[in-house]
């Protein structure tokens, strides 16, 4: 768990870049910082690792301050990816991600079999291995950067703008597939953005931040269903509805299904977010079965997906 | 007047004909030029590496290793003489000298380089200084150093031919007495060796610089 316990930052020049903030990222959770530019996000993510000295307050990683421990170990038990990557390019794509285990002395076999395991967790063949990264795309060279950030299994990640500079259908893919990776480690993830739709959909919770401040700290849900200010729900923008059908899963609304339902046209994964579901029954114009392990688990109409946006959307004019 | 060809006929038979002391006078050539270079590299590499972690030294530091290269070599090397005696030992101190510029500047110039992301996400999983500094800094800048080294070598090659004039030996030797006795064929003869030299070292060189990872992108000379 780490705590952020009214973390200030005050350069030298007098600029206060972060300002009080103070949350807790439970065990296994990813939380995004958001804001436009300049907020304080990035500095307050690099507080963590102590490449930004906190100048007030303090930081607390499973109850001990960061600042008890020796920078160089405690960084090297954090996982760090950064938006430009900054891989070696001198060093191969294998000795890329086995930096950090190499720096803390494992042997040749044990970063070998590392290096293995990550290829395929990341998707890339184990031929890249050898190769350098000035041989691979911009996709390939940030799932590279990741692992090489979770070569020495760290259990916290931090990420600064990780898609930021790919395009937007790599970008999409590779969200896609860091969520499936997240899924299945138990890391706790710090993730810097400046896109809120990035943020809505890699966050289980979602840290606001406005000039060093934290404006608002909740679970994508919330902060789509009740924006504590003006601010919020501006940076959240106008198809904030559309947004939270985006947030909300198909498990969550479904009713149960009647008996002798079979699964129909093209059924829903329980998975599928409300915004695919909605989309595939206006263009089927029928209710769907949702259908897990082959099994029929459930239904969705287009009444229980309207119920929903509805919802929200009178509690957001109620603010 | 002879026409050319016969001219560059002697001359290659000069070569043909001189084959044991020119061999002889390369290898003392060598000798010297080598001996310069390798204590230039152990003098001025670090020197560019502390000039890059503590950069108000650089300017002055370059400075003045600029200067010392546009001292002609034959005004250095009598200079040198009253401090170090004649011989091979005034060549290597000015050879030295002369590699100042090339190694620190190149040096500086190749850490400093360094993609500054890289730098970045090296401290950001935990390398020390020094790890930063061995593992990341150096071996990104060593195709610009390299490119300095070659740059200095072949310099030297070149400037111990004129140390031959102060007693050092080498190729000059043969150039300075083909000068004194008239002899054209020697002193063109003893110049292409010594030109071959210079050549076969840089291109020998840029072979190696090439091959180090991402030598091929920089090709400063």
């Amino acid at each position: 768990m780490i705590e952020l316990d009214n973390a200030t930052k005050v350069y030298g020049d007098g600029t206060v870049a972060v300002e009080d903030v103070s949350f807790e990222v439970e065990e296994g959770e990813t939380v995004t910082l958001v804001g436009p530019s300049g907020c304080g996000k990035t500095t307050t993510m690099t507080m963590v690792n102590r490449l930004t000295e906190i100048s007030d307050g303090d930081i607390r990683i499973d109850g001990t301050s960061v600042l008890d421990q020796d920078p160089i170990e405690l960084r090297r038990n954090i996982g760090y990816v950064i938006q430009e990557i900054g891989l070696f390019e001198h060093m191969t794509v294998a000795e890329n991600i086995s930096i950090v285990p190499d720096l803390r002395g494992w042997s040749d076999e044990e970063k070998s079999a590392r290096v293995e395991e990550l290829l395929d967790l990341i998707e890339l063949p184990q031929t890249v291995a050898d190769q350098y990264p000035g041989n691979l795309s911009g996709g390939q060279r940030q799932r590279v950067g990741v692992a090489r950030a979770m070569a020495a299994e760290p259990d916290i990640i931090l990420m600064d703008e990780p898609f930021g500079a790919l395009d937007p259908i790599t970008r999409q893919n590779l969200q896609e597939e860091f969520l499936e990776i997240q899924r299945a480690l138990d890391v706790t993830i710090m993730f810097v953005t400046h896109d809120i739709d990035e943020a809505l959909k890699m966050g289980d919770k979602v840290a606001v931040l406005r000039d060093g401040e934290l404006v608002q700290y909740d679970a994508p849900k919330d902060l789509l269903g009740s924006p504590k200010n003006e601010f919020v729900a501006d940076f959240i923008g106008e198809d904030r509805v559309l947004k939270q059908l985006t947030a909300v899963s198909v498990r969550e609304v479904m009713t149960a299904p009647k008996d002798g339902d079979g699964a129909g046209e093209r059924p829903l994964s329980p998975e599928e977010s409300l915004k695919v579901a909605l989309q595939r029954i206006l263009q089927d114009g029928s209710p769907k079965m949702v259908v897990e392990n082959g099994e029929v688990v459930g239904r969705l109409t287009e009444a229980d997906v309207a119920a929903v946006a509805g919802a929200r959307a009178s509690e957001v004019l109620q603010q | 007047m002879k026409p050319t060809l016969t001219i560059v006929g002697d001359t290659f038979q000069w070569i043909l004909d001189n084959t044991d002391s020119l061999l002889e006078q390369t290898i003392q050539h060598l000798n010297v030029s080598l001996t310069s270079v390798f204590i230039a590299l152990v003098l001025w590499i670090p020197l560019g590496l502390f000039v890059h972690e503590h950069e108000e030294f650089a300017p002055p530091v370059i400075g003045t290793a600029g200067m010392i290269l546009t001292l002609p070599s034959l005004a250095l090397l009598p200079l040198l003489i009253p401090v170090v005696g004649i011989g091979v030992a005034p060549a290597v101190v000015a050879l030295v000298l002369y590699s100042a510029l090339p190694m620190i500047r190149n040096t500086f110039t190749g850490l400093d380089e360094v993609d500054e992301s890289m730098i970045r996400a090296g401290r950001g999983l935990g390398m020390t200084d020094r790890e930063l500094l061995f593992k990341v800094k150096i071996p990104m800048a060593l195709p610009v150093i390299f490119a300095g080294i070659r740059q200095a070598a072949v310099l030297v090659i070149g400037i111990t031919t004129i140390a031959a004039f102060f007693g050092a030996g080498g190729l000059g030797e043969a150039i300075f007495a083909g000068i004194r006795l008239d002899y054209p064929r020697q002193v063109l003869g003893a110049t292409i060796v010594v030109s071959a030299l210079a050549i076969a070292t840089d291109y020998g060189l840029l072979l190696v610089q090439r091959s180090l990872p991402g030598g091929s992108l920089s090709d400063e000379s």
